[in-house]
């Protein structure tokens, strides 16, 4: 399959006190549509993926919303949700819509508003990404269940808190080299180990920031894009969804991986290519553990090697396979709805060579994304390619 | 969590006895919350089945930023409890320190006050404690079953009692 990109665009990722959440939808909407040379009206489909509005911003129907401010009535707009699988859904239903042949050209977003609300507000928002009522009835929260997860880690593996902290050292050191990262310092295996307990043994620098963002991409059927050779030729090959249990009591190790390494499976399947082929990844990490997890479920590590490629360099910008060269969720913040499209649109930059000083990945070809959401209940797998001169 | 009064009805009895779901086609028990299907064989007929309440901590979390309703509780111990029947619950473990707190000891329920909500409504539920009593004193489920009927049939609607959303 492919499905060009035709554009995209992204907002900041930090505290937004002066921008509403529309607001952050009109930035990322024009810069996606001026990017693609596109006018809103060119726009056949709108889906904005946003996991949170009813709770962050009382507000709901924000496809809605959005198409209007962006000029795009009177085409379809739907409001996409999929916990933190949600920006990544929408892309998804954005290459669907293309690739059946009903739209040639779409819009796909991802935008959440976060920081209106303490934290206290928003873990109880993000807890109804799993069962609030019944099993987080006991007190758990989205980072004790996944610090769960990586206490199995280590006591499966034999793997130690130090081990597993460079991989906050990586993402920050990547992070303090992006613009558009929320936390922007780097920061040291000891620093990580020192950081602030949020449940043991997951600690400050091994946890995202709520973020306010948005980022879209235009994309259009692969003719549209073949025929204006003077663009950037990037196009996704692979879009490959999957589900898992929704109770973190019930998500093994074995679970983890599997969530991910289906969709996975098929996505490599589906763009012709292997694991080895992968230039640069995004891989979903709102808490540091996901990533040597992800690493592990893409076939880019053995199981329980995850998070060696932080320590002797495989997964930075000039190893094996650059992951999360944008700082990952760990700097970047993970705005629910918008972090799926922010991976893709981070990648895109990164095929067509505009990513950051610091940050790109030199002639990277291949981009592969992976997202997740609930407690293992969202697997999400894209790839992009650059393909410049193919008939 | 929000929880209307229309809504704290329907919970009906709130979670005062520790069970977990069987399921009748392929017998394998899940935890102990709504479970419409089951995720093994696929078979609908679950039925809610009442467990001793003894196991051992195979995992645990200390939170030390709690969700709204838990506020001035943290830190605490949120532990994985592998139950003598064999399923996973989560719950709190209380009546010991954080630092203290050891992979594979061994914890029986008991009912605590779970939370406060935000109107100050009181949710009581199922905790967990160091199990200090000998495990050679204690019934195995199928005996506490036989001996205590009555008390399960006071505490349980029915048993088992038809599940939320079925018709009637």
């Amino acid at each position: 399959m492919r499905v060009g990109v035709l554009g995209i665009g992204k907002t900041p990722h930090k505290i937004q006190h002066d921008k509403s959440l529309r607001d952050l939808i009109v930035d990322a909407g024009r810069l996606a549509m001026d990017d693609a040379g596109v006018e809103a009206r060119a726009v056949q489909a709108y889906y904005l993926g946003n996991a949170g509005c009813t709770g962050f911003c009382f507000e709901n129907s924000v496809a809605l919303m959005g198409a209007d401010h962006l000029g795009l009535v009177p085409s379809p707009a739907v409001r996409v949700e999929a916990a933190c699988g949600t920006g990544a859904w929408a892309l998804h239903l954005g290459c669907v819509a293309i690739l059946s042949g009903l739209y040639d050209t779409v819009l796909v977003m991802g935008a959440e508003k976060m920081n209106d609300l303490a934290t206290v507000e928003g873990t109880s928002i993000i807890a109804q990404a799993a069962d609030s009522k019944e099993e987080y009835f006991s007190g758990l929260t989205f980072p004790s269940g996944v610090a769960l997860t990586m206490r199995k880690y280590m006591q499966v593996y034999g793997r130690s808190e130090e081990d597993l902290a460079h991989v906050s050292v990586k993402n920050h050191h990547y992070g303090a080299r992006n613009p558009y990262a929320h936390l922007r310092f780097e920061c040291t295996v000891d620093e990580v180990m020192r950081s602030a307990k949020v449940a043991d043994p997951l600690k400050l620098y091994e946890v995202c920031p709520m973020t306010d963002a948005a980022s879209a991409m235009v994309l259009c059927r692969e003719e549209i894009l073949r025929d204006q050779p003077e663009r950037p030729q990037v196009y996704v090959t692979a879009t490959s969804m999957g589900s898992g249990t929704w109770y973190a009591a019930s998500d093994t190790l074995d679970d983890a991986f599997a969530l991910l390494a289906k969709p996975a499976e098929k996505a490599y399947a589906m763009a012709g290519i292997g694991p080895t082929d992968v230039d640069v990844a995004e891989i979903y990490n709102s808490f540091a553990i996901q990533e040597p997890l992800g690493i592990e479920s893409l076939g880019f590590a053995e199981r329980g090697e995850g998070w060696r490629g932080a320590l002797d360099g495989s997964t930075w910008i000039d190893g094996e396979v650059g992951v999360n060269l944008s700082g990952g969720l760990l700097c970047k913040g993970h705005p629910l709805g918008a972090t799926g499209t922010s991976q893709a649109v981070d990648l895109v930059e990164q095929l067509r060579g505009t990513a950051p000083e610091g940050i790109q990945r030199k002639d990277a070809e291949i981009g592969m994304s992976a997202c997740r959401g609930g407690p293992g209940a969202v697997a999400a797998i894209h790839v992009y390619q650059r393909l410049e001169g193919e008939a | 969590m929000t929880v209307s009064a229309i809504e704290f009805s329907r919970l009906g009895p709130p979670k005062l006895v520790l069970y977990a779901m069987r399921c009748r086609t392929c017998k394998t028990l899940h935890p102990w919350w709504e479970r419409y299907t089951c995720g093994v064989c696929g078979s609908r007929d679950l039925v809610e089945e009442k467990v001793e309440g003894t196991g051992e901590l195979v995992n645990y979390t200390v939170v030390y930023y709690p969700p709204r309703d838990f506020l001035g509780q943290e830190p605490y111990v949120v532990g994985h409890i592998e139950l003598d029947e064999g399923v996973l619950v989560p719950a709190p473990v209380v009546g010991i320190a954080p630092d203290d707190v050891e992979v594979g000891s061994r914890v029986r329920s008991t009912l605590r006050r779970m939370k406060l909500g935000h109107e100050g409504d009181i949710y009581y539920s199922q905790k967990f404690v160091l199990d200090d009593d000998p495990p050679k004193r204690r019934r195995s489920p199928a005996q506490a079953a036989k001996k205590t009927p009555a008390k399960a049939a006071a505490t349980r609607r029915s048993s088992p009692r038809p599940r939320r959303g079925s018709a009637r």
